[in-house]
């Protein structure tokens, strides 16, 4: 406020005041749409990382016959690819519907709004596909002696590691997923008047 | 919210109560139910047992030996992962009920914390949902390529209770689901009123 009186003064002082820059009053930073664009990044992000290092894992071992290894196999791994594909998809729409709005503030807040919805439908997903695999890949580790199943990454170790690396950025998708929905949760909560 | 509605009026302001009784016995029932329903899952699987004798060949000039062997859901370590989140969920859906009910829309910073608890719970219900209905999955059919043979032709009692557990624990998921959804919703309305 102690700026603008001497914007009115007359111009007699104007040389003097001219080298201070204008203060932007355009709008001050709004840093929810910040942080939604770039967790919905990092969602979209760690999807497709993750189903890009599952379809790659393939692992082929020379027994008397060769015998590989893939996902394909499993039709839990199977459900992992599909559902965090569409988990990618869904967040590849709303990153763009978020960043769209970040660059025209005030378009299509309506619209918006609605993304929330999907990003709880996709948190469930995700879960789930994450817990399906994770509890494959465990037994797969492990072994169960109680039902004979016999352990299979001391044979096929490259194969185990790429579903444990994809399993846990697939973690970090969820992780990502809940601070989103927390944060429009809080944003939503401070408008709120009191 | 109250004084807005006084100034449009009586039946406004009714219409305001109604929206707000309404989601709050929502939010009650739905809180119930998921208490009851993951209670039920987390119990069906709890006493899951079954016992049977398997023909064992040793040798293969002998008879096959009957072996006694049991099938528990303590054998799988997703299914132990189903009954502990499920117990969970039970005792979560019980406190937050209580807590609720005495926080009605009071606190705002309560409600966030239960929203993001609703969450949470959500996220580990749909996980333990997945889980075990993988690994159930792989009992029911076995698989082939790595040499794991399907165990529920022998222990079908056993799998049927394992099936409806899940069934009844995909329902308790879909119920925190809508509980989450619900909280959204009545903030949404009250953040455009």
């Amino acid at each position: 406020m102690a700026s603008e009186p001497e914007k009115v003064v007359p111009p007699v002082e104007a040389p003097v005041a001219e080298p201070a820059p204008p203060p932007s009053t355009t709008r001050p930073t709004d840093y929810f749409a910040v942080a939604d664009v770039v967790l919905r990044l990092l969602v979209f992000a760690s999807a497709l990382v993750s189903v890009v290092v599952m379809s790659t894992s393939k692992e082929t071992e020379m027994l008397p016959n060769p015998r590989p290894a893939k996902f394909t196999q499993s039709p839990a791994l199977i459900y992992f690819v599909a559902a965090l594909s569409v988990a990618g998809f869904f967040s590849l729409i709303t990153t763009l519907g978020s960043l769209y709005s970040l660059i025209k503030p005030g378009c299509c807040a309506k619209i918006i709004s609605h993304f929330i919805v999907i990003d709880v439908l996709l948190l469930g997903i995700v879960a789930s596909a994450t817990g399906a695999a994770g509890s494959v890949t465990y037994v797969g580790l492990k072994g169960n002696t109680y039902v004979g199943w016999g352990k299979v990454c001391t044979m096929y170790g490259k194969f185990c590691r790429y579903l444990g690396a994809s399993i846990g950025v697939s973690l970090f998708a969820s992780v990502m997923l809940v601070l989103l929905v927390l944060l429009s949760v809080y944003s939503l909560s401070k408008k709120i008047p009191k | 919210m109250e004084t807005e509605s006084y100034t449009n009026g009586g039946v406004a302001k009714e219409i305001g109560v109604a929206n707000k009784q309404t989601i709050r016995w929502n939010d009650f029932v739905l809180r119930f139910l998921a208490f009851v329903v993951t209670l039920v899952a987390a119990i069906v699987l709890g006493v899951s047992k079954q016992n049977e004798l398997v023909p064992v060949q040793l040798v293969p000039t002998l008879p096959p030996i009957n072996v006694p062997a049991s099938a528990k859901w303590s054998h799988m370590s997703a299914f132990v992962y189903f009954v502990i989140v499920n117990a969970i969920a039970c005792a979560y859906a019980v406190i937050s009920l209580v807590l609720s009910l005495a926080n009605r829309g009071k606190a705002k910073g309560l409600s966030v914390t239960i929203i993001l608890m609703d969450l949470i719970m959500m996220a580990l219900l749909y996980s333990s949902v997945g889980a075990a209905a993988a690994v159930g999955l792989i009992g029911y059919k076995g698989n082939t390529h790595v040499r794991w043979n399907k165990v529920c032709d022998v222990f079908g009692k056993f799998c049927g209770q394992v099936a409806t557990a899940i069934a009844i624990s995909l329902v308790g998921s879909i119920l925190f689901l809508l509980l989450v959804l619900f909280a959204m919703l009545s903030l949404h309305k009250n953040r455009c009123h």
